[in-house]
């Protein structure tokens, strides 16, 4: 018996695969996963459609299973176009879906929180921007001092009057026989917190050779404590010693100084004064900030506020730190931080600044 | 230092048309601050000094009295309300006392016009004044009842007799200029800084001889009088001494009085006033002593001896020591010297006899006494800084006896007793001209440099070679170098003349950073990790209550350095630690109401060391938070900041410092300096944190303890009454750079990942297991990753916890094979398993 392709079996196969794509049509999964279940259901590796399939092809005689083939990649590639469709339509609806969501744009948003820099630390780091431009680096020195270091090389030698402008806070000395305090200097001499950032001067003189460019930011300390004076605040000195060094350098390093800080119309004027450590002395004024010279609170009716003490550094300070002051010559220069940031800022009581309070740290925001 | 303006213009003649004003401001200029400038009396017109003759009181006012005064030409009634009005007798028979009267037509210091006005129906013109109405004092007891010694013509015009108006500068002199603090000074000061405009020096009568009468000399000479004996050179090297016989103590006269009162100093009686009134002038500080009341007649100048003591003016009774130098008697201390007189020497009412002390004392010696006695008089104040011991001792006794003959009678004992065993010359100094040219940046001619410090009245000479041979009078102690002649120079000249330049910049970069500065910038860098997270940055001080770090720091809390003189005990201790003070902060913020609170400090803590001449000043980051995470709208208690919002934080801070945080001690043996890991802190270690939320942060090379967070004890928060949990931390900020790193390109393939999930006892750290699966030394393990801390009750076996970790495998060089990671992940296990007790699931 010769086997003949059976139409019948073609015809057949057709029809039951027809119908099976209509039901898979029918099915209508509603969402993405349903349709993969269902796509998986008729046209996975054991979905039905392919499993009657390799049913019919196992069953078709050679001669027939590349019409059998042909049936089945049709109905195969029918229903991959319907699944492709489908999936195009579940995609565009949800789409569509998210699209339409609407917020309330006015509501407050998650809680996050920058935190805020003092605004001294943020006066501080703009004075040495503007000093590192004219070429002064950072230097630093201890907060407890020697009183060589504070007064001695700084030409205030025992029993000299201008002690009494820096009113000085003494460390208590170790107890005898008890543990080391570190507060015991040579020859029973107390140490103590320093009055100003000029030990720093001297540190740096001492370490270090001709040309000398620093500026020494830091706290310092005077027993002291009212509205205009706490007990502890903030200065920024500046000290720049090379052969050739003049007053009129000070006066053009303090002028650019000011006008970087304060403004570009802000003039200042130079008035002799005395500093132990600096000879010629001077301190400076800069035109008053709110009121153009012509007089208000703030200047005291002088149309000047005074910001800042400065001089030619004394020859008695070059001899302590061993400097030819007939070589060398250098000026030095020393401010408040908290002046500073009460001219700028208009803060009046100068012990808000170490409050503590955050109402007023965050108003630097 | 008060400068009276009428005082000042006897001493200099200024430029027409040199005002108040204009003085002040070439005084700033040139180097004496003015701090202010008070008008007093000003605006008095139509005041004369008028008699009282007679007073009756009021018909219808029992505090109220009709005067009647008299003007020279008639008598008016006037209605006054002070309870002081005199009566002619008064002050001994015959004399008629005076009153000052304001005259319908007259205007007051306060603005107020005087006209003829009914006071309870009784017409008065004008009224008698008070101090207060007068504007020369704040005084309102009473009306100013002036003697007719005070030489004040009836009829007269008030203010004219009174030296009024004036003003009075404040100036703050600086302590290099002693001869600043008297009139002639700064008269010649000023008569300096306007010379170019025509300011001239008057000349000073200071010859006393020449002023005086024969018949103001008495018999004896003051050497029969008074023995005087300088036992001390060294603490006074002169001292120079007039003795008046027959004195009347009295009052001085009104102008005197008001010109001390205008000045600060309260008028006492004419000698003393003569004496302050001579210092006023020359700066040099004068005593008069009851001659009477010195034992022995003799003055001695000497040290205290042991256990004397003294009551001075002040009525204090001072325990002298050795050091102190004094004005003593036959018998005992009778004077602070340069400091304050002693009360039983003082001159009193019945004084006749008088001793006039003119000295100059070394000024330590002085600065010694008066801060041992925290006295701080006229006179301390003078010899502190340098008096003259030639001209100011001489010239200032000589016009003060001058003004006691005159106001107080008496006679001057021949022959003035003066001890100066080694005179003090004027010191010579050498200035060149190119000096100051090169010091102030200017270019000035020898001869202008010589002008300008001849104005000063320094004697000047142009030697060889344009150098100046200067000569500088003891009354300048503060020049005594070629560089503060270089000063005066540019003083004179002003510095307004000054061109601004900048210093040439040099090749060299600057000096290399020091230990120092790396720790400086670090906490730069801490500053803003700190402030990105959130936390709001305080500055405090470094001064705390020793009693707040034990409160803090407990039993084992490093002993702080003190203060010997703190401004208070809460101020008194160098802080160690700088949670006590951010604890208060914290305080400080959440009693005003704020609930959202993060601070941070950045700063130094002060430890001793043993050894060592300067304590430790290790600079430190610490933290204190309470309040919520981020939240949207309420937060709620899941939204509440824990112990791991700090853990986050600090290894933020960990890693922006340039520390390596480890999981656990490196298990083979000390780490990196760098290196650092976190374990449970012990009570004693964290006092101020509860003891089952407190870690420690510890280097993995010394085992040190760097650090600690967790929350605030319940018991610390209680003490310092905060009710809101707290959570803190406090890291050592390191002196060291960060190793420096170098580029590491990213793998180009696949790494693979395998999750572990067991129990294990929930005692044991996660860090631990960590560490130990690392310690398997598997090679192609990359991180480990803990997805999951579970401890439902029911879920895990009692007494344990269900951990899910997600370990990475990868190699740098190719892609793994599955096979492969499945035995890596194997080994991995098995050397977990051969550590801790676990239970895969």
């Amino acid at each position: 018996m010769t086997m003949q392709p059976s139409a019948t079996t073609a015809v057949e196969l057709q029809k039951q695969l027809d119908e099976l794509l209509e039901r898979y049509k029918a099915e209508r999964a509603p969402s993405e996963p349903a349709l993969r279940v269902l796509h998986a259901r008729y046209l996975g590796k054991e979905g039905e459609i392919r499993r009657r399939l390799t049913e019919a092809l196992k069953a078709a005689p050679g001669p027939e299973k590349r019409a059998i083939g042909q049936i089945g990649n049709s109905i195969i590639a029918q229903a991959e176009a319907y699944f492709a469709e489908c999936l195009s339509t579940i995609h565009t609806a949800a789409r569509q879906a998210d699209l339409a969501r609407r917020v309330d744009v006015t509501l407050p948003g998650r809680a996050q929180r920058r935190g805020a820099l003092h605004v001294l630390t943020q006066v501080r780091r703009e004075l040495e921007g503007i000093f590192a431009e004219l070429g002064f680096s950072v230097a630093t020195g201890p907060q407890v001092e020697t009183d060589f270091h504070n007064f001695e090389a700084l030409a205030m030698p025992k029993d000299h009057p201008a002690r009494d402008m820096q009113d000085t806070f003494y460390l208590q000395s170790a107890p005898p026989g008890g543990p080391s305090q570190g507060a015991q200097a040579g020859d029973g001499e107390q140490l103590l917190l320093r009055t100003h950032t000029s030990p720093v001067q001297i540190r740096t003189m001492l370490a270090h050779k001709p040309p000398v460019r620093i500026i020494a930011p830091g706290k310092v300390y005077r027993k002291d404590d009212d509205p205009t004076h706490a007990p502890m605040f903030q200065q920024i000195e500046g000290l720049c010693v090379d052969e050739g060094v003049t007053f009129a350098d000070l006066k053009g390093t303090l002028l650019y100084f000011v006008q970087r800080f304060f403004g570009r119309n802000v003039g200042l004027r130079l008035r002799p004064s005395f500093f132990p450590f600096t000879e010629p002395s001077a301190e400076v004024d800069i035109e008053c900030l709110f009121c153009q010279r012509s007089g208000c609170r703030t200047c005291k009716g002088s149309g000047y506020i005074e910001i800042l003490g400065c001089g030619m550094v004394d020859p008695e300070v070059f001899r302590h730190v061993g400097y030819d002051d007939q070589k060398y010559s250098g000026f030095a220069f020393g401010t408040g931080l908290e002046r500073m940031a009460m001219l700028r800022y208009g803060l009046s009581d100068l012990r808000q600044f170490f409050s503590g309070d955050v109402r007023v740290t965050q108003q630097f925001r | 230092m008060k400068i009276s303006w009428n005082w000042l213009r006897e001493l200099v003649e200024l430029p027409p048309g040199t005002g108040p004003v204009e003085v002040a401001t070439r005084l700033g200029l040139g180097g004496v601050a003015v701090d202010g400038i008070h008008a007093v009396g000003k605006d008095l017109s139509g005041l004369i000094v008028a008699e009282v003759r007679a007073r009756r009181p009021h018909p219808k006012a029992d505090k109220l009295t009709i005067v009647t005064v008299f003007d020279g030409q008639s008598e008016t009634e006037v209605v006054c309300g002070a309870p002081n009005v005199p009566l002619p007798g008064d002050g001994g028979p015959g004399r008629r006392p005076r009153v000052v009267w304001a005259r319908p037509g007259a205007t007051l210091p306060s603005g107020m016009k005087l006209g003829v006005r009914e006071v309870r129906g009784v017409s008065s013109p004008g009224m008698l004044c008070a101090e207060d109405e007068l504007g020369i004092s704040e005084d309102h007891g009473g009306i100013l009842i002036l003697s007719p010694d005070d030489g004040l013509e009836i009829g007269g015009d008030f203010a004219a007799g009174a030296d009024l108006p004036d003003f009075v500068f404040e100036l703050d002199i600086t302590a290099n200029r002693p001869d600043l603090l008297g009139h002639v000074g700064v008269a010649r000061e000023l008569a300096a800084l306007l010379a170019d405009q025509g300011a001239r020096l008057r000349p000073l009568v200071t010859d006393l001889g020449a002023t005086l009468a024969s018949t103001d000399f008495g018999t004896k000479p003051a050497a029969e009088l008074v023995q005087v004996e300088l036992v001390d050179p060294l603490g006074c090297p002169r001292y120079l001494a007039h003795v008046v016989t027959g004195v009347t103590i009295g009052p001085s006269p009104l102008r005197q009085r008001l010109r001390l009162q205008r000045l600060g100093i309260r008028p006492r009686s004419n000698v003393v006033d003569a004496t302050n009134l001579a210092m006023l002038l020359w700066g040099q500080p004068l005593h008069a002593f009851d001659l009477q009341a010195l034992r022995g007649r003799r003055v001695m100048v000497r040290r205290a001896r042991p256990g004397e003591t003294l009551r001075t003016l002040d009525g204090a009774d001072r325990q002298l020591a050795a050091d102190d130098l004094v004005i003593a008697d036959g018998e005992r201390a009778t004077a602070l010297a340069g400091v304050m007189g002693g009360e039983d020497s003082e001159v009193r009412a019945t004084t006749t006899d008088i001793l006039l002390e003119s000295a100059y004392f070394d000024p330590a010696t002085v600065r010694r006494t008066a801060r041992r006695f925290k006295l701080h008089t006229e006179g301390s104040h003078r010899f502190e800084r340098g008096a003259d011991p030639n001209a100011g001792v001489l010239h200032a006794a000589q016009s003060c006896v001058a003004q006691i003959l005159k106001l107080a009678g008496g006679r001057l004992a021949p022959g003035c007793l003066d001890l100066y065993p080694e005179p003090r010359r004027p010191r010579q100094l050498a200035l060149r001209p190119t000096r100051t040219d090169s010091i102030w940046g200017l270019q000035v001619p020898a001869e202008q440099q010589a002008t300008a410090l001849r104005r000063l009245g320094l004697l000047v000479e142009v030697g060889a070679n344009e150098v100046l041979q200067v000569s500088v009078p003891t009354f300048r102690p503060d020049l005594s170098r070629e560089i503060d002649l270089v000063e005066e120079v540019g003083r004179v000249h002003g510095l307004d003349k000054l061109t601004p330049t900048l210093p040439r910049l040099q090749v060299a970069p600057p000096a290399e950073s020091t230990p120092g500065l790396r720790a400086r910038h670090n906490a730069e860098t801490a500053r803003d990790i700190c402030t990105a997270l959130g936390l709001d940055e305080v500055i405090l001080f470094s001064m705390v209550g020793p009693e707040r770090l034990r409160l803090v720091g407990g039993p084992q809390a490093p002993t702080p350095l003190r203060l010997d003189n703190p401004l208070r005990e809460e101020l008194s201790a160098l802080r160690t630690q700088l949670l006590p003070g951010l604890l208060d902060s914290m305080h400080h913020n959440l009693s005003h109401g704020l609930s959202e609170v993060r601070l941070f400090e950045v700063g130094e803590v002060f430890l001793p060391r043993p050894g060592e001449l300067l304590p430790a000043e290790p600079t430190r980051v610490a933290g204190v938070l309470a309040g919520h995470r981020e939240h949207l709208l309420k937060p709620g208690p899941a939204d509440r900041l824990d112990v791991y919002d700090v853990r986050g934080m600090v290894e933020q801070l960990l890693a922006g410092l340039g520390y390596e945080l480890l999981w656990a001690a490196p298990p083979a043996g000390p780490g990196a300096p760098h290196q650092v890991y976190v374990r449970a802190a012990t009570t004693d270690e964290t006092p101020w944190l509860h003891p089952g939320v407190a870690a420690a942060v510890v280097s993995a090379a010394t085992g040190e303890l760097l650090g600690s967070y967790g929350e605030v004890h319940p018991d610390l928060r209680q003490k310092l009454a905060i009710e809101a949990p707290i959570l803190a931390f406090e890291l050592s900020v390191p002196d060291f750079a960060r190793p420096p790193r170098l580029y590491a390109a990213p793998s180009r393939f696949p790494a693979v990942t395998r999750d572990l999930s067991f129990f294990v006892d929930a005692t044991v750290p996660a860090g631990d297991l960590i560490v130990t699966l690392h310690a398997a030394g598997e090679a192609l393990l990359g991180e480990v990753q803990i997805l999951e801390d579970y401890r439902e009750a029911g879920h895990v076996p009692a007494g344990h916890k269900g951990l899910l970790f997600n370990l990475t495998y990868r190699l740098p060089d190719r892609t793994l094979v599955d096979e492969e990671v499945h035995k890596a992940h194997d080994r991995v296990v098995s050397h977990l398993k051969s550590r801790f007790t676990v239970q895969l699931r």
